[in-house]
């Protein structure tokens, strides 16, 4: 039972990490149909970021340093997926599959530009001293950090989901997802929810990378790969656009992982793809997302 | 009609010379580094070749392409190595195996479509990835690459004085892609190809299945890509973890993005060009050229990726057709003002 529950808070955690990847991805792709490769560096980004005020700027390390390396990590994931956005992607408005293929390339040389400035080794982020502590739970022992992971998650997922609901630009972003060129058609500034969704899906992403480093220890430009691909796998099973989805999704995909992962070692990112063909099979919109997009 | 009259001879006679150049005595064919830097090259020209059927022909944007170029190294590795089966069996059974695997893998990404097809496929692609390099079954050898036994591999094709036959497996599975790959989109279902990149609703209201023909494009260009990656594992001696990840896809899609979708020349020119850039970008970085830059300049620089992703965005975003848009573009100004009115570019 203890092995239990410690495999189910942190397969929870994991999940929390995979959402902080996928908002953005899903709302980006939602709203403008975008495939968006650079979401990687976006977290990368605000890794580094994190990484450079915790070390530069602050000269201790505690709990409110950690969660002003968040916020700076979140706020430069946000600027720099802003700055694609802008210089790059509405430079290709509608069409698809060059915007997917730029985001490559801008993943590409930004990823270089990190490695030729920073090297490929870990750079060790400092956490504050709580992180290594644990918390019993019935008879488990459950890192603290987990519970970091999960409650910052929450607080994105109801940010981003009372931005959506109760803002203006929230509410031409639902509509967007919807029916782009109606909501374009009435007269409302599309353009400006595109660069809404970017910035608050790279801060997401930004705020997810700091927390990344977190948990596996150090911040390197190869950081991102797994997590853009698992971060896919989660739009994909949870439904493009839909933020509850993606949310469902990432706890799905965390918590399998975990618990297959420690009944049988190695095998549960083999089992997610898994799970990502029987939902193609069964429901290709996927968990939450609607048919005929 | 935009094909200069001269090109076919001028490529036969190109053919000719590098087959002919290592057998001389002078000349830069002569160098095994060279000849093995021009197979690897002409090898991954062929790899880009049956991605542009996919992408360029059939617009399937697949990011999992490269799980069948390394289920044709990975497979024959295995069956040589552990099982030691004769190389003659191996290589056509992996070429089969891959084959099928390019259906299944294809039946059950195709149920989506544009790019949630392209993030199925990297999710498909990223598990064969996992399963070489976690090393399942002690078949793989995990990060480490397989290397392949040399007793059983034909002896001409081991050893540094031998690099020269090596080269010419290469460059005759170039010659026999392009030519499958040519008759592929030439023949009628290659035309549906087009038709379903084109316009995908109007190609099934004519009654042609696009699901079908889609299939039918993923698994030739998978099966194409296993030979090459039996031929690969012949030319690098090794089955590397590298090939199955999203990474050698995206630089397929690099090559044919470089040397234009849709004109078969494009991209295998893309692909050697490509192949030999990042080749000699490497050494350049390993060569004291760019010490004397302060390290926020050289840093970047001595990446092959930073100068080729600048490369890859600017074509993308300006300059859309590659080099051979740009070739089929100045050929086109020309015939103009030679009066030609009927010329156009072919798509």
């Amino acid at each position: 039972m203890d092995t239990f529950v410690l495999i189910a808070i942190t397969g929870i955690g994991l999940g929390a990490l995979f959402f902080l990847v996928a908002s953005g991805l899903s709302l980006i792709y939602g709203l403008m149909g975008v495939l968006n490769f650079a979401h990687g560096t976006f977290l990368t980004v605000g890794a580094f970021a994190g990484l450079w005020i915790s070390t530069q700027v602050f000269t201790i390390s505690n709990t409110w340093t950690f969660v002003g390396a968040m916020l700076f990590g979140g706020l430069a994931g946000g600027v720099f997926a802003l700055l694609v956005e802008r210089l790059v992607i509405t430079r290709l408005y509608e069409r698809h599959i060059e915007q997917a293929l730029v985001t490559v390339g801008v993943a590409l040389v930004v990823g270089a530009m990190l490695s030729g400035w920073f090297g490929n080794d870990p750079r060790l982020l400092p956490t504050p001293h709580w992180f290594i502590n644990t918390v019993t739970i019935g008879k488990a022992f459950v890192p603290v950090d987990r519970f970091l992971y999960i409650g910052a998650s929450l607080v994105l997922l109801i940010v981003l989901t009372s931005i959506l609901r109760f803002t203006r630009i929230g509410l031409i972003i639902r509509a967007g997802v919807e029916n782009r060129s109606m909501v374009g058609a009435l007269g409302i500034n599309v353009r400006l929810a595109f660069s809404a969704v970017f910035f608050l899906g790279g801060f997401a992403a930004g705020l997810g990378g700091v927390l990344v480093a977190a948990y596996q220890s150090g911040v390197t430009p190869l950081m991102s790969g797994s997590w853009l691909i698992y971060g896919f796998v989660v739009v994909v099973v949870g439904g493009m656009g839909s933020l509850g989805g993606s949310a469902l999704a990432a706890l799905l995909i965390g918590v399998v992982n975990q618990f297959t992962n420690y009944y049988f070692p190695g095998v549960g990112d083999f089992v997610i793809v898994f799970l990502l063909a029987a939902v193609l099979l069964t429901r290709p919109q996927g968990l939450l997302g609607k048919v005929g997009r | 009609m935009l094909r200069w009259k001269y090109s076919r001879p001028l490529l036969g006679i190109l053919i000719l010379i590098l087959a002919i150049g290592p057998m001389l005595s002078f000349g830069m064919l002569k160098e095994p580094g060279i000849q093995q830097t021009l197979a690897v090259a002409f090898l991954y020209g062929a790899l880009a070749l049956t991605y542009d059927m996919l992408f360029g022909f059939t617009g399937l944007l697949s990011f999992g392409h490269a799980l069948f170029f390394a289920s044709g190294a990975y497979v024959t590795a295995i069956l040589i190595d552990s099982y030691k089966w004769p190389w003659y069996i191996a290589i056509p059974t992996s070429i089969a195996t891959s084959a099928i695997l390019a259906v299944l893998v294809g039946s059950a990404s195709l149920r989506t479509k544009g790019i949630t097809f392209a993030m199925v496929t990297l999710a498909f692609g990223e598990a064969g990835h996992v399963v070489i390099s976690r090393n399942f079954g002690n078949l793989t050898n995990g990060e480490n690459g397989l290397p392949i036994n040399a007793d059983r591999v034909p002896g001409i094709f081991i050893g540094v004085i031998n690099t020269k036959y090596l080269f010419w497996l290469a460059l005759a599975v170039l010659i026999f892609v392009y030519a499958a790959i040519w008759w592929v989109t030439q023949s009628s279902a290659g035309r549906v190809f087009s038709a379903l990149r084109d316009n995908e609703v109007r190609t099934s209201v004519l009654g042609l299945n696009p699901n079908r023909y889609k299939l039918l494009s993923f698994v030739i260009a998978g099966t194409l890509a296993s030979v090459i990656g039996s031929a690969m594992l012949l030319v690098s001696g090794n089955a590397a973890p590298r090939y199955a990840t999203a990474d050698t896809t995206i630089a397929l899609l690099l090559m044919v993005i470089l040397g234009g979708s849709g004109t078969r020349w494009g991209a295998a020119l893309g692909g050697i060009l490509y192949s030999i850039a990042s080749t000699r970008l490497q050494d350049l970085n390993q060569g004291k050229a760019l010490a004397s830059l302060p390290k926020i300049i050289s840093g970047p620089l001595s990446e092959p990726a930073f100068i080729l992703g600048l490369l890859f965005i600017f074509i993308v975003m300006f300059a859309p057709g590659g080099l051979s848009g740009a070739y089929y573009r100045i050929r086109l100004r020309f015939l103009q003002r030679k009066g030609e009115k009927t010329a156009s570019i072919p798509v």
